[in-house]
């Protein structure tokens, strides 16, 4: 059932692809993606290319897709391992949701972080304390890892 | 309701009796002496019960067809105004099963809140607003008059609007989730309209119902929440699917209710499911104030005062620990249980077993156990040659016999070996026992469940032959009663060797030693008794039952009153200091 399902998001991907993400398996195995969102235009990460891992759980889309960044990047809610803290990942993932709203969101938490529930409590503290060296600091690190 | 549990005792539905308080409430079902003749109903519930189907699906028809006047449900009869029972040591306690639970906290509370007559709310709002308040009445009834726009809005609800969740078979469909095709299949939606297939919403109620939470559409940004009814309905659906009748649970079988009520219950500490396999009740501890509650709990972790140990019973008079969820382990303290049961649990004493019968090879240190006569070893593993008595290269062993010749190092050494090998003996000696005692409580357990069914079977026959009047139930009532105290005092028998094994030796241990005599002498006594009934070549086995019917109350009795003793002995000679613990 799964594989059906994983199978109809890729096709949806090709025909309809979203502006700023795509996805696509890594080799053939249908469960293991990688997936590269560009850094949104209004905020630090902008021109830098950001990829991820997705792994998918056989009873997907019931349990939420394993998603992480492989290019390092400075965000609070983003650890150096490139898990994500993010809700719909976790206890608000619903089986209605797929791989690109997925990816749309992580979009929206780049340019939106949640400093409230952060994964890295360190830079969640300068980006509330003092914004301007958080916004230096991700730009250096996209300039440095993400181009 | 009865069940004859794998590991624990067994239970029948008037044991209760001991609980004299609740003898007035449980006339209906468990009066032995009045009803006998009257009803089949009657008379399964007083059977020798073992996996008495009969019984359970009277039970549950009794609950399904009062379903709709949940106050008239069997259940509720059980509930006895809060009144505590006595366990064995003095604890107070309250036992508990789920469909207990669901009826008093959850289904009074929405009789109760229907009394108000919310505005245009349906039982099923009632249901949702109750758990999203967490089964508070007052507080739904606040909320409520305080804004009801928002506390709809907040539960999930449509205002003022009939709902429209639907579950109804739709051709030529395609499901989002599975991406299957169907020709025809049936779908599910709430008033929102969101569409999914039945197998779909299963798989996913399914995966969020464990967390005991209200369940929403799949669709994400979708907040209507699912009746419980529907819930229901649906599992019902699956649950049938290959076959044309369809049964619908009531709402003490509903799914989400049953999740949300194990939830509460573990969140709460003075709650404990009760350790006993297939078991599913729970027993509450009667106590006022929960913080002194904890506090008592952490004294106990080191305390030898057994009569503090807080012995409950469960709904089906399982008997167990409160503190430490175990069976009933007295006369062991709690600690001294979780030491031996971790002792029996990991190889601490593999690797005693190991010390004192093999060596390790001199040159890399693998263990080597000698099983035959010639000294001269090669180790298997780096085929190094050595002598077993001096454990020397073997090609520098000139002499055969010099290694014979006695140096003061290797003594210390054997003396090590011997004491590993005393604690070992020592340790398997007690342990030995302890497991020889479980697997008999699982043979008497086999034995006393045939007992039951022979007795079962007779009485039937002999009832429908209308011969009643030869042999009532009252005359082997005591059946139940000296099988229950056989499974029990073996639960103790078994539990002194744990405490044996521990126990500093002195004079006062031999007392406690002879008492363990003393019971294990009457257990096996009426353990052989049961035993005999039982053989193959006894051809009358009621009769054997009958003739021997003093005896086995005489016994079932000393069995009992020797328990006590020796508990009650090891109590009071563990706090005057006179049985003392020891730890290595």
């Amino acid at each position: 059932m799964s594989l059906k399902r994983i199978n109809k998001e890729l096709s949806d991907l090709g025909r309809d692809p979203p502006s700023s993400c795509s996805a696509g398996p890594v080799g053939d195995d249908l469960y293991h993606w990688q997936a590269s969102i560009m850094g949104p235009p209004d905020s630090p990460y902008a021109g830098g290319v950001f990829f991820l891992s997705i792994h998918f759980p056989t009873d997907y889309p019931f349990k939420p897709p394993k998603i992480a960044f492989t290019t390092k990047i400075y965000h609070p809610n983003i650890n150096s391992n490139g898990n994500i803290c993010l809700d719909i990942l976790k206890d608000q993932w619903s089986p209605a949701l797929t791989i690109s709203k997925v990816l749309l969101s992580i979009c929206s938490l780049l340019t939106d972080a949640n400093p409230d529930d952060p994964l890295v409590p360190e830079i969640a503290h300068i980006y509330k304390q003092d914004r301007k060296k958080y916004e230096a600091t991700a730009k250096e690190w996209t300039k440095k890892y993400a181009v | 309701m009865l069940n004859f549990d794998e590991d624990d005792n067994i239970s029948f539905e008037y044991d209760e009796e001991e609980e004299e308080e609740e003898d007035d409430e449980e006339d209906d079902d468990t009066n032995i002496e009045a009803d006998v003749e009257d009803s089949d109903d009657d008379a399964s519930s007083f059977a020798f019960e073992s996996d008495d189907n009969d019984h359970a699906e009277n039970y549950k028809s009794n609950t399904t067809s009062n379903n709709n006047n949940q106050l008239d449900t069997p259940i509720s009869k059980h509930l006895r105004d809060d009144s505590s029972v006595v366990g064995c040591n003095g604890t107070l306690y309250l036992p508990w099963s789920i469909e207990q639970f669901i009826q008093i906290k959850f289904l009074d509370a929405l009789d109760k809140l229907k009394t108000f007559n919310l505005y245009g709310c349906s039982d099923d709002d009632l249901l949702i607003m109750l758990q999203y308040k967490k089964w508070q009445q007052e507080e739904v009834v606040n909320e409520f008059f305080d804004n009801h726009d928002k506390f709809y809005k907040k539960c999930g609800l449509l205002l003022g609007k009939d709902t429209n969740n639907q579950f109804e078979i739709v051709k030529n469909f395609s499901c989002f989730i599975c991406c299957e095709d169907y020709k025809s299949t049936e779908v599910y939606s709430l008033t929102c309209n969101h569409q999914y297939c039945l197998k779909c919403y299963h798989h996913y109620i399914n995966n969020e119902i464990n967390n005991g939470r209200l369940i929403t559409c799949i669709e994400p940004d979708c907040k209507f929440v699912i009746p419980h009814k529907d819930i229901s309905h649906m599992y019902s659906l699956i649950e049938s699917k290959h076959s044309v009748i369809i049964v619908e649970k009531t709402l003490l079988q509903n799914p989400l209710l049953i999740a949300n009520a194990r939830e509460l219950i573990n969140s709460k500490i003075t709650y404990k499911w009760c350790p006993a396999t297939d078991c599913s009740s729970f027993t509450e501890l009667s106590i006022s104030d929960v913080s002194c509650e904890a506090q008592k709990q952490s004294d106990l972790k080191n305390s030898n005062d057994i009569s503090k140990v807080p012995i409950v019973g469960c709904f089906e008079n399982h008997e167990f620990c409160f503190n430490c969820g175990y069976e009933n382990h007295l006369p062991c303290p709690c600690w001294i249980v979780k030491k031996w049961i971790k002792k029996c649990e990991d190889d601490s004493e593999t690797a005693n077993w190991i010390d004192a019968n093999t060596h390790t090879c001199p040159k890399c240190h693998t263990s080597i156990e000698k099983n035959g006569g010639c000294n001269h070893m090669t180790c298997r593993k780096c085929k190094y040659e050595f002598c077993w008595i001096c454990f020397n290269k073997w090609s520098e062993h000139n002499n055969n016999y010099s290694c014979n010749r006695f140096r003061d190092d290797q003594k210390e050494e054997e003396i090590r070996r011997n004491k590993s090998r005393q604690t070992l003996e020592r340790y398997l000696h007690f342990y030995k026992r302890y497991s020889i005692h479980e697997t008999s409580m699982k043979g008497d357990k086999k034995t006393l469940r045939k007992i039951d069914e022979v007795t079962k079977i007779y009485m039937e026959d002999r009832r429908s032959k209308n011969e009643i009047n030869n042999l009532s139930w009252i005359d082997i009532e005591f059946l139940p009663e000296a099988m229950r105290s056989l499974q029990n005092g073996r639960k103790t028998l078994k539990w002194t060797y744990c405490f044996a094994f521990y126990l500093a030796s002195s004079n006062f241990s031999q007392i406690f030693e002879t008492n363990q005599d003393y019971l294990n002498k009457s257990v096996e006594d009426l353990s052989e008794v049961f035993e005999k009934i039982m053989d193959k070549k006894n051809d009358d086995k009621v009769g054997t039952i009958l003739k021997n019917k003093i005896k086995i109350i005489n016994l079932s009795e000393l069995i009992l009153r020797r328990q006590k003793t020796l508990i009650k002995s090891a109590e009071e000679n563990l706090l005057n200091g006179l049985l003392k613990f020891e730890i290595d």
